[in-house]
């Protein structure tokens, strides 16, 4: 396959984008790997020490100066502040709120509410809140804003 | 930053809607038997048009978008909201001579509560453009449980 790189001048302009007669491994792998699904990284529960796949991340959350991570197995404690993990996940991983971080690739639905902030419902059924600040964002990283 | 501008958004929304307010009570008045060539607009005026809608904008930024609160008491805020915004309005147009009649106040009167509708209206119409957008998005990019 014939890759071309062109050089962009932000962050923002960065997109891949692949002509393809169909997804194979590869592809996948290759899409995956840009989109920040392969990474991996360290979580605790119980005192045992996992190491999970982003894209098993449902959400991220900040308490108390701790930060936990939600998968469909439950949650786990992470060492990592939330900035870190923003910074290292990226892809379709971002802020939804102050203290929160959502896999945009995990949401089931989103329901505007009066105030202007969305509700979104996560594959597990539970409910994260986007703040109407962040909607933009929202939007520009699903190429829609 | 996002409170900035969702202010300037709301300050251009609230004023543009004083101004069609305005040309509606024009047309008003003029279908009432007076001449339209009668009806203009000191500098002052309109500047004062634009005053309001920055202080309306106000309690609307720091009070009413983005929090979090159950949906009943959010509408008892908005009631309040409405009332308070009612005050101001008319201390506004007393203070610049919006009304010198009781005519002119009932208009304003009318005028501001048909402002309050359409903003509502414009805030909900693009609330839920959003969340139609998202949701197509999110149909493209959703993991597959």
């Amino acid at each position: 396959m014939q890759v071309i790189v062109e050089r962009v001048n932000s962050k923002e302009e960065e997109q891949a984008v692949i002509k393809a007669v169909e997804v194979t491994e590869e592809i996948s792998g290759a899409i995956e790997l840009l989109e920040g699904d392969s990474k991996s990284f360290a979580v605790s529960k119980d005192g045992k020490v996992y190491i999970i796949k982003a894209s098993a991340v449902y959400y991220i959350e900040s308490v108390d100066k701790k930060t936990f991570v939600y998968t469909k197995q439950g949650c786990y404690d992470c060492k990592y502040r939330l900035y870190e993990l923003e910074v290292m996940l990226g892809g379709y991983f971002m802020r939804c709120s102050k203290s929160m971080i959502i896999n945009l690739k995990k949401i089931k639905n989103v329901k505007s509410q009066i105030s202007g902030r969305v509700d979104a419902t996560m594959l597990n059924d539970e409910i994260v809140v986007i703040s109407r600040g962040y909607v933009k964002e929202v939007k520009r990283r699903l190429g829609i804003g | 930053m996002n409170k900035f501008k969702l202010w300037l958004e709301q300050t251009m929304m609230i004023s543009f809607a004083i101004f069609v307010g305005i040309i509606i009570e024009g047309l008003v008045y003029s279908f009432m038997g007076d001449n339209l060539a009668d009806f203009n607009m000191t500098w002052v005026q309109l500047v004062s048009v634009i005053l309001t809608g920055a202080v309306c904008s106000l309690p609307t930024v720091f009070w009413l978008a983005d929090t979090d609160i159950p949906k009943n008491k959010y509408i008892v805020r908005i009631i309040l909201h409405c009332i308070g915004l009612y005050v101001v309005v008319c201390l506004f147009g007393w203070v610049f001579k919006w009304f010198v009649k009781f005519d002119g106040f009932i208009m304003m009167t009318v005028i501001y509560f048909l402002v309050y509708i359409f903003v509502w209206c414009v805030s909900l119409w693009f609330y839920k453009r959003d969340e139609n957008q998202i949701n197509k998005a999110l149909d493209d990019i959703r993991d597959e449980e």
